[in-house]
């Protein structure tokens, strides 16, 4: 027995409750208890028409399971692939995305396989259910923005540096590129590291709000691979604030639960 | 409303170009506009790291308030002056997934061509391979045919994500605009060419045209023969 619409219990109190309403001519809001059934259910529902395809770590698939934790859309269609496997370039996936990468996602006829488009979408639909992403303050609003999308440099010169040789061919590769990368990857995470110097806790001041949920995979990967807590101490604090949060906890990368992470970053 | 926002620009910049873009559609025409020269290196001069620490272009100011990437500057500010000028996000579930869709597709689209055009200002001359920019240019040859099947599937007169304007025309056009700047074939890319036809025409894009394209209406013709 859950809190599904197929549950006689719950349709009955869920009637009564509409019933209720209309007989007062009032909004569903002003009755907490209710609105929170009648949400779950819509939730749970709507969660079932989603489907996720990705793989354990990545940072934009990542994104978007924080987004549906956040938005209270648990219950969607899990599968989670395997990149070493290649299954990311499988014809499931291929049906969804035809890049050929994940994440990949559908609600309905909805496909949104670019991770900031999901997640902005998901708070625009669902504005009025679990958490509000997205501040109504300006300054707040306009800071949310500007680090969400300095989020996709902070990702390029992580992937530069940490991928350098899965993206460069062998014939290809210099020392002095892969040099450059890294000392560029350093220099963003001084910048990140000076931003939550003024600003705090999250990324955009008081809340948590979809700046964070675009960047903390990427923080979160950075520490995976060694960043030194003591030398990033604003980022470290930052990082271990935030990875306590349900919606953290609860999409946490599977294949980094048992196993060490890796040290290319500790000399930063 | 206007007269409280600046934007440091540099023509032929298709970041720029978004904001100022996004800046007329949505009626605030009047800001304070700063146009600098990349080629002097003025986007690293004080004035722009007074607003952007990061020395790039665009720099945008609202008051108190400082957005410096093309994206953020464009959500920013169809989210604060909804109800003014063209509305730049529909309302339709459908809709929207699909502008969001195409709007983030445009960032790897823009790479694309960056990797291609601007091969020789982002890579030193030591490293430079005649490999790495053949497959970058095939990278942009699938890539664009990728937009020309999504023009192709909307059908004839639509705009990118459907039958109107929308934010992913403010920020994928300048990319578009500067394809065919370099060369591309229309007769090899019809719906892409027809797609920067009707858009060239709109009165915020008009406004926008970059100023040294017009002092020099012939362009390049690297990208002639993709």
């Amino acid at each position: 027995m859950g809190l599904t619409s197929t549950n006689p219990v719950f349709e009955g109190w869920r009637l009564l409750y509409k019933q209720t309403c209309k007989a007062f001519q009032t909004q569903s809001s002003l009755f907490p208890f209710c609105y929170c059934w009648e949400s779950t259910a819509h939730s749970a529902t709507m969660a079932k028409d989603m489907t996720l395809f990705w793989g354990s770590g990545s940072p934009p698939c990542w994104r978007v399971m924080i987004a549906l934790e956040e938005k209270n859309l648990q219950g969607y269609n899990s599968k989670m692939l395997s990149f070493e496997k290649g299954e990311h370039k499988s014809k499931e996936v291929a049906a969804i995305n035809p890049r050929g990468q994940l994440p990949a996602f559908k609600h309905g006829d909805v496909v949104l396989n670019e991770s900031y488009g999901a997640c902005i979408y998901l708070e625009e639909q669902f504005k009025s259910q679990g958490n509000k992403l997205a501040p109504d303050n300006k300054a707040e609003s306009a800071l949310m923005y500007q680090r969400m999308f300095e989020g996709l440099t902070l990702f390029q010169k992580l992937a530069q540096s940490l991928f350098y040789t899965r993206f460069v061919p062998e014939n290809e590769r210099h020392d002095s590129a892969q040099k450059r990368n890294t000392e560029e990857l350093k220099a963003e995470v001084k910048l990140w590291e000076g931003y939550l110097q003024k600003t705090g806790p999250y990324l955009a001041g008081k809340s948590f709000t979809l700046a964070d949920v675009i960047v903390f995979p990427v923080i979160a990967f950075l520490f995976r691979f060694g960043l030194n807590e003591e030398h990033f101490p604003k980022l470290a604090a930052y990082y271990n604030t935030v990875k306590d949060r349900p919606s953290i906890k609860n999409s946490w990368p599977p294949t980094w639960k048992d196993t060490p992470g890796q040290n290319a970053l500790k000399d930063f | 409303m206007a007269k409280d926002m600046t934007l440091l620009w540099g023509s032929g910049s298709p970041p720029c170009w978004r904001v100022m873009i996004a800046l007329e559609e949505k009626n605030l025409q009047g800001y304070n506009s700063k146009l600098l020269s990349f080629d002097k290196m003025e986007h690293k001069s004080q004035q722009v790291l007074d607003i952007n620490p990061r020395g790039q272009v665009p720099s945008f100011k609202h008051g108190d308030i400082v957005v410096n990437e093309s994206y953020a500057a464009c959500f920013y500010l169809e989210s604060q002056f909804k109800s003014q000028g063209t509305k730049l996000i529909p309302d339709g579930a459908e809709e929207q997934a699909l502008m969001y869709q195409r709007m983030f597709e445009g960032l790897a689209f823009y790479d694309k061509l960056c990797a291609v055009i601007f091969y020789d200002y982002y890579v030193p001359e030591g490293e430079r391979l005649d490999s790495a920019l053949k497959r970058n240019k095939e990278a942009l040859v699938t890539e664009l045919k990728l937009w020309e099947g999504y023009l192709e599937k909307l059908g004839s007169g639509s705009y990118l994500a459907g039958k109107s304007v929308t934010l992913t025309d403010v920020v994928v056009f300048p990319t578009v605009a500067t394809l065919f700047r370099f060369g591309l074939s229309a007769e090899r890319y019809p719906k892409l060419g027809e797609y920067h036809a009707l858009m060239k025409e709109r009165p915020s894009v008009k406004a926008s045209w970059p100023p040294h394209w017009l002092e020099n209406p012939k362009g390049q013709d690297t990208l002639k023969d993709i």
